[in-house]
């Protein structure tokens, strides 16, 4: 530093202390991430860099400032929504809708059935057929899926990753039967199953037969279909459940690497599958931290291609898909989601991401409607049209704080992936549940953030919107779906060889015992009718079912509300609770149906116990025949049913038969919490439930209202 | 009593209320409790009780599931009381046991039961022993007492059953020095598990290990203990942990060992619970009287010696 620019900061530091009337060290604040921000950045602050280099060039190594030397000037990121509901039929009219409007490329949501490889039939599935996604059960659903829509133009990209196997070679055999050949197929699997056990917990198989199938799923694609990227390596799941930026990008990176050495077991070379793996981050509020992930994940996945091996420059760039946060939605004043998408939208751009998705303002209540959807997709059509931003490649390069920040997080995410690298690569990490935990613990601790008021959320624990603003939602008659989806099961069952199937099926099972790529009997098997339920049982029979184990952390939460009143408050009425009932509130915390998003199930159990409550956990995909069994043998006294993807409508009636079945005297409390529309709250009091818990609910507060609850039942007796 | 009825009957809801009355740290709950258990043994079932011990990440809960899978496809009623050992100083507990036990949570043959170990001694909690006569009563024809193993837990589990399982990892071999001593004692089995995968030769060689150090520590007149491989995760070895249940069973209640056993069980509980209200007289007096404040002042002012300090309040304190 010369003495000049000394002199010039020190001046700029006195009047800044002066302003503020604080010292320049207190004014640093520090991120979830754990970096700390300073009020201004210098040009000192661009020195010492071992990751980013300064003055690179866009398309250009170590391609920090994006994969090609023209972005968005010579052709703007793809709008790829993504969406999918319901039927078969009716997600294609909506695709088809869409797509007339303006909307470039297709991105299919399954069911959660299809997702753990359940035909809508099973009655294990009950729940939750067309409700998260389409359900997809044969051939003949994806051929309607995508009816009047060219698989030779349109880019699909689908997110699947249990059942990848029977919905990829459905898509191929679609495609075939429209007249169009694999290897002009183009678009995307997300084929990333290590976030699974992590985080969305939609798998079927053990980690590693899992492994096994992501590189045939590599390797088919490698060899057979040029245009269709073989996997979506994804970190936007660790931040929905709650996983900081530095987590985020270090996990799906060490994802990355762990998806390179499995297709180079197979003896694939790494420049015949590198470029066709793409990548999937999350966006969420903090602005300029969001454009510098992206821009330190292409930094550090050029590194990382490079010590591999990699010649082909294709094979060192990164691409991207990106969405705005789901769980920075609100379900409180909730056109506020759509201020907050825009803002995200616009990081996202400023990141350089190749596709994006803006979620519409009433996914933190339901499935988007279709005016919702319209607004979603004219916050980018408007960024792409009116904002001047596709003019300039990376405008923030050069910028003091955001190459300071791409550094900062650069570094600290490589200490992370050197860390699981030692460990043995994210196949063993995850066996070991430690990113899981990792995850959990910083969902944790951003809940406490905004519980405690240390973070502001606009309309949630600040400026709260006096007149809540009722919302139209979609509503999903999943019965219909699933009575219509038997129907064509049943169809198609009577009209195929059922001895070709029954073959197939059993050669399968065989090619699963050796080394021989699943795709190509799969294909064989979905041609001839067999459904996603059929195949996915018959590797199971190699393979079995993977239950996951549970961990949880403790005290992450509690640590935030040393000395809180409200927090102390909730303490002491346990206290009483416990001496006067000779035991603790026992509470059972459960997720029915085949909905595994555990974030908010495992945030209530570790900070409900924090608060002094004994906590049951329930493992996932249970029905509501088992959850009553649990809570009646352990005696709780409630019930915490955790819903996210709108089963609630069928499992929560389920369950309270389930309990009076057991129990006809039963007097456990049972609140639900998640994503419900309001339209259904009159439902559930009707259906006996005590209390409901939207998106956004200060956690303090939903425990005294429990521990209320259940002292007030118990009084009546 | 009604509770009683229904608790022979089976009735899932009534078993749970009498062991949410026994756990119950309330003086009136306690009182019905008691009144129950004197029921209860009138009426006694024929449950062999099991205890499962072994440290932590051993796959413990894993092996029960398996096992009890096992058991329950052969027709038998399973009840299980797992000691949960997650539980905190401040707070509450996270009960996580069930998680890992998917299968048989949902047969209806099994009735499973986690408690918080609240940290006492081992993680036997409060009511354990008499959980285990109600769902002897209830009808439950194996009853799994599960349980972490750290320091002295073992001996206080084994109190509790007829039979007594330490379930160990591959690898541990080095662990047997340290609890060697007496571990014969109270272990009737040594169960390696993860007998799968990459970890499969060491645990064979884990088991050898055992089984020499075993033999080193048997007693002349001692039935030779066994030491068994499985794996929780790939469901093999099952039969074989059933087959030597059933074996060690037979032969000591043929022996009489059965009963001598449950008797001197009976004598350890009745001390326990002897030693337990004479402990908690005493600290009631010590306190109420405030003698050690006093005479540890004493002490300070070099006015007596420490030891005359103690001979002094003891003597004080039981004259009352």
């Amino acid at each position: 530093m010369t003495n000049k620019s000394n002199n010039g900061f020190n001046t700029w530091q006195k009047s800044f202390e002066k302003e503020t009337k604080k010292n320049f060290s207190d004014a640093i604040s520090e991120t979830d991430e754990g970096i700390n921000i300073k009020p201004v950045y210098t040009k000192d602050d661009m020195e010492n860099f071992s990751f980013v280099e300064k003055y690179s060039l866009p398309g250009q190594w170590p391609y920090t400032r994006g994969p090609k030397a023209s972005m968005y000037t010579n052709r703007p990121w793809t709008i790829r929504q993504y969406a999918g509901f319901s039927t078969a039929e009716e997600s294609n009219e909506f695709y088809k809708k869409n797509l007339e409007s303006g909307q470039k490329g297709l991105s299919v949501a399954f069911d959660l059935p299809t997702h753990r490889g359940y035909d809508s039939d099973d009655d294990l599935v009950m729940g939750d057929v067309g409700k998260a996604g389409v359900a997809i059960d044969t051939v003949e659903d994806m051929k309607i899926l995508f009816n009047n829509i060219p698989l030779d133009q349109m880019s699909v990209s689908m997110t699947m990753n249990g059942a990848v196997l029977p919905v990829l070679a459905s898509f191929i055999v679609a495609g075939e039967e429209q007249g169009v050949d694999r290897s002009l197929l183009s678009g995307t699997i997300q084929n990333d199953i290590l976030k699974e056990f992590m985080v969305r917990n939609t798998y079927i198989y053990p980690p590693e037969p899992s492994m096994k199938i992501v590189a045939d799923i590599i390797e088919f694609t490698s060899k057979e279909m040029p245009k269709f990227n073989s996997i979506s390596i994804s970190g936007y799941h660790m931040q929905e459940a709650g996983a900081d930026n530095v987590l985020e990008l270090a996990y799906t990176l060490a994802d990355g690497m762990e998806y390179v050495r499995a297709a180079m077991s197979k003896g694939l070379d790494v420049d015949d599958f590198a470029p066709r793996l793409s990548f999937f981050f999350a966006i969420g509020t903090d602005f300029f931290m969001e454009i510098a992930k992206l821009r330190a994940a292409r930094t550090l996945w050029a590194k990382i291609m490079k010590d591999f091996g990699a010649k082909n420059e294709r094979s060192l760039i990164l691409r991207t898909h990106c969405q705005t946060s789901g769980v920075s939605l609100t379900e409180k004043d909730p056109y506020n989601n759509i201020i907050r998408t825009s803002y995200e939208a616009l990081s996202a751009i400023l990141g350089g991401t190749q596709s994006l998705h803006t979620n519409s303002f009433d996914e933190a209540i339901a499935l988007p409607t279709d005016e919702s959807a319209r607004i979603a997709r004219n916050t980018q059509l408007i960024l792409q049209n009116e904002t001047g931003v596709t003019k300039t490649v990376d405008p923030l390069a050069g910028s003091f704080f955001v190459e300071n920040l791409t550094e900062e997080l650069s570094k600290k995410a490589w200490d992370i992936i050197t860390e699981i690298e030692g460990l043995g690569g994210m196949t063993k990490a995850v066996k070991a549940g430690i990113p899981k935990l990792k995850i959990e613990e910083s969902a944790t601790k951003k809940q406490a953030k905004v519980d405690s008021g240390s973070r502001v959320v606009v309309g949630v624990n600040k400026y709260k919107n006096p007149k809540e603003p009722s919302v139209d939602v979609r509503v999903i008659d999943n019965n219909r779906v699933r009575d219509d989806q038997i129907k064509k099961i049943q169809a198609i069952k009577e009209s195929r060889d059922t001895t070709a199937v029954k073959k197939a099926l059993a050669n399968l099972t065989n090619a699963a015992k050796d080394e021989t790529n699943l795709l190509v009997p799969c294909i064989e098997a979905i041609k001839l009718r067999a459904t996603v339920g059929e195949v996915s049982k018959a590797l199971e029979q190699v393979y079995g079912r993977h239950f996951a184990k549970s961990l949880s952390v403790s005290g992450v939460y509690g640590k935030h509300f040393e000395g809180d009143k409200e927090f102390m408050k909730v303490e002491s009425k346990i206290k009483e609770f416990e001496n006067v009932n000779g035991r603790r509130p026992r509470v059972l915390v459960v997720k029915m149906g085949q909905d595994g998003h555990d974030r908010g199930a495992k945030i209530v159990a570790t900070s409900f116990a924090d608060m002094g409550f004994d906590v049951d956990m329930g493992p996932l995909f249970q029905s509501p025949k088992d959850v009553a069994k649990d809570a009646i043998e352990n005696d709780v006294h409630a019930i915490g049913v955790s819903t996210l993807a709108a089963g609630h409508k069928t499992l929560v009636p389920e369950l309270m038969k389930g309990l009076k079945e057991i129990d006809p005297k039963s007097k456990i409390v049972v609140f639900v919490g998640g994503i419900i529309p309001e339209q259904d709250y009159e439902f559930l009091y009707e259906n006996n439930v005590s209390a409901i818990f939207g998106p956004g609910s200060n956690i303090i507060e939903s425990a005294e209202k429990v521990i209320d609850l259940i002292s007030d039942n118990l009084s009546k007796e | 009593m009604e509770l009683v009825d229904k608790i022979i009957k089976g009735e899932r809801a009534a078993i749970a209320k009498a062991i949410t009355l026994v756990e119950s740290s309330k003086d009136s709950d306690q009182q019905i409790s008691r009144q129950l258990i004197s029921e209860l043994i009138k009426k006694p079932g024929k449950s062999i009780r099991v205890g499962f011990s072994g440290p932590p990440g051993v796959g413990k809960s894993t092996f029960i599931e398996s096992f009890g899978s096992y058991l329950v496809s052969q027709n038998y009623k399973l009840g299980i009381l797992a000691i949960d050992p997650s539980s905190q100083i401040t707070g509450g507990s996270i009960l996580g046991d069930k998680t890992r036990m998917v299968e048989i949570s949902k047969n209806p043959n099994t009735f499973i039961r986690s408690t918080p170990s609240r940290g006492t001694l081992g993680g036997i909690s409060m009511g354990t022993r008499e959980a285990s006569i109600i769902l002897d009563a209830a009808g439950y024809d194996f009853i799994f007492i599960e349980t972490v193993g750290v320091g002295q837990s073992e001996i206080v589990a084994s109190n509790l059953v007829d039979i007594f399982t330490l379930i160990v990892g591959p690898g541990s071999g080095d662990e047997l020095q340290g609890i060697k001593k007496g571990i014969t004692e109270y272990a009737d089995i040594f169960i390696v598990n993860k007998n799968d995968g990459e970890l499969k030769m060491e645990a064979s060689k884990t088991a050898a290990d055992y089984k020499s150090a075993l033999s080193y520590y048997k007693k002349l007149d001692e039935l030779e203990k066994q030491v068994l491989l499985v794996s929780a995760i790939e469901q093999t070895g099952m039969e074989d942990v059933i087959k030597t249940i059933n074996q060690i069973i037979d032969q000591n209640k043929l022996k009489g060992i059965f009963d001598e056993r449950r008797a001197d069980q009976l004598e350890y509980w009745i001390e326990e619970e002897v030693k337990n209200i004479i402990a908690s007289d005493i600290t009631n007096r010590l306190t109420s009287k405030g003698n050690i404040p006093k005479y540890s002042e004493k002490v300070m002012k070099n006015e007596m010696s420490m030891y005359e300090a103690v001979e002094t309040i003891t003597k004080d304190t039981l004259k009352q």
